[in-house]
């Protein structure tokens, strides 16, 4: 038969829902866009750079270990631009260029590739960068400009956490932000005109792009959900305003972005869950007592750390509903 | 109506509107069949014939005496050519007795029976003679699911028309145009269990049966049924695969969860394929072996999708191309579905027991992928049929932990493949499954021989 050699045999299945990497990771570009548009808005070119330099570098430093070791390139499945766009919307905006490329070296070559690149690496890539870069020049990652103002020669400011830290009120806030009542505070917050991150500070757009990772199917609403429902719960309990917890700081463009990882989080729904009630104490508890006045970055950072853990936790498989079925 | 289903599961595309109109044609006349001798789940058969044999339609060529004993069937009439091993579907290329046809019409079928008269032993020796198997995949001798030991006790048999293969049509048709045989069939099921109650059950893309399903029930419950108290429905399930598997369509249907390494008898059901209803049915009616068989031959390499009845053993490359049409573009083959169906290397296969039907994929949708790193996104966690975690269970069976691959519960893996298809990386997750069952159940027992030293 002329068709034999032609014929492909192949395991089951023979067909694909057609869902593949490259386009998960799109979907992430997509959905970190506007938090990013907006990012470049408030802080203009410094926000730019650090945003064009951190994806640059990142997929470098990819592509040169992967044919250094001469491992199989993978810079086509876009993951090494999302880690440098999450690396970018979390840093400030004032960050020097050359720390920029530090933090993607530690991302991408320490915390993902000598574990083996993508699929492998134990913690989030691109908090391990922010990790590593607030520990070697606190004080630069800790400097802080208003938006709207050019950075190169405006005074520095506090970001609303910081304030809160330092003992202010509420009040305190409100004259940072420039808005007239106290209440107006969280409208402002939300909408994202303040001090902080290139990327963390619209709860707007970061929901946005939450929405549209919901829509795609990307991400599960499980840990974002437990992880802002868990800080807000907790900061109520330690006497914080748990409005004003969860719309400033990192704290939802860490759930929404950061805890929804899928490498360094748990796969199944119960430990997603507990990922995220543990990730949003852990940052209250560095709030209220720690020496940063943010915690959302060490919290899920600590997490990963339990996903192996988490992942025991599996749902209860089919055909082991009573306890006489117990093999 | 309540649309019943079970959780997990995917949606692939249906693809069932290339043959879904296409009534059954019948082409029971080809110049030879090659029948296999293991065509089903069970004790090897030995050739009841020898080379030079003259067969006729329905005289059995092929029985063994073992325990779960299913006898094949001369599907034509004919002269035996030879007896060596063939290519087969499951690609182990067994003894097939090769047959040539003579040209006769006769038929040496069994004296009807009347299920409703006869007794109990009398029906399954009926069934057990005509050698039905599950036509919907598996070939588990369909005499053994009717033989419950007395300490299960069966409440309900289910007529499986989920069909939830995409492509595959030949079970609509079936029910579309001989529900009542189907009926029937399910009829003698409830009778020889002593069971009332009968579901049929379909998936809601075949929604346009329900009239003809529920006229054909009341048509056997005023005729051959009657009298004898069948309670029997129509039930729709949500089109998802795989909501055809036993065991998903149990639990959607009744609640139940057959038990990690049982079966269906457990709890309490039993579950039999539209097809196979239709055997059992014409082993009373016509006293009719299992002989022919209908598939639906279809996909993007197949100029005419359609459904067919032909007798078993038909060799696939003698339809072609006077009954099938395929395209110059062919690249895969699969007996079965696209979802479970096994991809065969030439088309000399022939049509088998348990053969619901032919995919021809031309270039363009015959596609491999290299596998990818696993990212750990959890869709297979999510679509997984049985609640297993496969992207966990192939994370043991790459490190060789087959204990921790047990406690995952790697043989409740039911092979449906769900996973694989949602898997963005291209995992080879129920390659890896399928290979990797054999292995624990080796290592499982190289342990209790180990104890028991």
């Amino acid at each position: 038969m002329a068709e034999k050699p032609r014929l492909l045999l192949s395991s089951s299945p023979s067909i694909y829902s057609g869902m593949n990497v490259q386009r998960l990771m799109l979907y992430v570009i997509i959905a970190l866009l506007p938090t990013s548009f907006y990012g470049v808005y408030l802080y203009g070119l410094p926000a730019l750079t650090t945003l064009l330099v951190s994806v640059g570098s990142c997929v470098f430093f990819e592509v040169t270990f992967r044919k250094l070791t001469k491992a199989k390139q993978n810079y086509k499945d876009l993951s090494a631009i999302v880690t440098g766009i999450l690396l970018a919307l979390v840093l400030p905006p004032s960050t020097p260029w050359w720390m920029t490329v530090l933090g993607a070296l530690a991302a991408i070559v320490v915390a993902k590739e000598f574990f083996g690149g993508l699929g492998y690496n134990p913690f989030n890539p691109a908090l391990i960068g922010r990790a590593v870069l607030l520990m070697s020049f606190p004080a630069a990652l800790t400097t802080w400009h208003k938006p709207f103002q050019a950075i190169a020669d405006a005074t520095t400011t506090a970001t609303p956490l910081n304030i809160l830290k330092l003992g202010g009120t509420l009040g305190d806030v409100a004259q940072s932000l420039g808005v007239s009542q106290p209440a107006d505070v969280y409208l402002s917050l939300f909408l994202g005109n303040r001090a902080g991150c290139i990327g963390e500070s619209s709860i707007l757009l970061i929901l946005l792009g939450g929405i549209f990772l919901l829509a795609t199917g990307t991400i599960k609403i499980l840990t974002p959900l437990s992880m802002i429902l868990t800080a807000f719960i907790f900061s109520l309990i330690l006497g914080m305003d748990p409005l004003f917890q969860i719309l400033s700081g990192g704290l939802v463009f860490g759930a929404v972005f950061m805890a929804t990882d899928y490498v360094s989080t748990p796969l199944t729904p119960k430990g997603k869950i507990l990922f995220g009630v543990g990730a949003g104490i852990i940052t209250m508890l560095i709030r209220k007592f720690g020496g940063f006045p943010e915690g959302t970055s060490y919290g899920i950072l600590i997490m990963n750390a339990f996903t192996p853990y988490l992942n025991t936790l599996v749902t209860k498989k089919y055909g082991y509903i009573s306890g006489r079925n117990n093999s | 109506m309540q649309v019943k289903t079970f959780k997990g599961g995917t949606h692939p595309p249906e693809k069932k509107e290339l043959a879904k109109d296409v009534p059954i044609e019948y082409h029971l006349s080809p110049k030879q069949v090659v029948i296999h001798l293991n065509q089903h789940t069970g004790a090897p058969n030995q050739a009841l014939v020898k080379v030079g044999d003259t067969v006729t339609r329905g005289q059995k060529i092929a029985s063994s005496d073992g325990k779960l004993m299913i006898p094949h069937h001369a599907s034509i009439c004919g002269v035996v050519k030879k007896i060596e091993p063939r290519p087969q579907a499951n690609l182990q290329d067994g003894v097939a007795i090769v047959i040539e046809s003579d040209g006769r019409t006769e038929e040496a079928f069994l004296p009807p029976l009347d299920p409703f008269a006869c007794t109990k032993a009398e029906a399954i020796e009926r069934i057990k003679e005509a050698g039905i198997v599950g036509m919907g995949g598996a070939g588990f001798p369909t005499w053994m699911k009717l033989s419950p030991p007395p300490t299960k006790p069966i409440d309900v048999v289910i007529a499986n028309g989920a069909e939830c293969e995409p492509y595959l049509t030949i079970d609509y048709r079936t029910l579309k145009e001989q529900a009542s045989v189907v009926v029937y069939g399910l009829g003698v099921c409830l009778q020889i269990l002593g069971v009332k109650r009968g579901i049929i059950a379909i998936e809601d893309n075949k929604i346009d049966l329900l009239p003809t399903l529920e006229k054909a029930v009341v048509d056997f419950l005023k005729g051959p049924g009657s009298g004898k108290e069948f309670d029997i429905q129509v039930s729709v399930l949500k089109t998802k695969y795989p909501q055809g598997g036993e065991k998903m369509l149990i639990t959607a249907l009744t609640g139940r969860e057959v038990p990690s390494g049982g079966l269906p008898m457990d709890v309490g059901t039993v579950v039999q394929n539209v097809g196979t209803l239709k055997a059992i049915a014409e082993a009373f009616l016509q006293g009719k072996p299992l002989i022919d068989r209908g598939f639906t031959a279809t996909g993007s390499a197949c100029k005419t999708p359609k459904n067919l009845v032909v007798p078993i053993g038909t060799v696939l490359s003698d339809l072609i191309p006077n009954v099938i049409q395929i395209e110059e573009d062919l690249r895969r083959v699969i007996f079965g579905g696209p979802m479970m169906g096994v991809s065969v290397p030439t088309l000399d296969t022939p049509i088998q027991k348990n053969t619901s039907g032919v995919v021809f994929m031309n270039s363009k949708e015959a596609l491999v992928y290299e596998e990818g790193n696993c990212i750990r996104c959890g869709r297979c966690i999510q679509a997984c049929s049985c609640r297993l975690s496969p992207a966990l269970l192939n994370e043991a069976i790459l490190a060789n932990d087959w204990d921790l691959a047990d406690k995952l519960g790697l043989l409740d893996c039911i092979e449906c493949g769900t996973c694989s298809y949602v898997c963005p990386a291209h995992v080879y997750l129920v390659q890896r499954f399928r290979v990797g069952k054999l292995t624990l159940r080796a290592v499982k027992a190289a342990k209790t021989k180990k104890g028991g030293n």
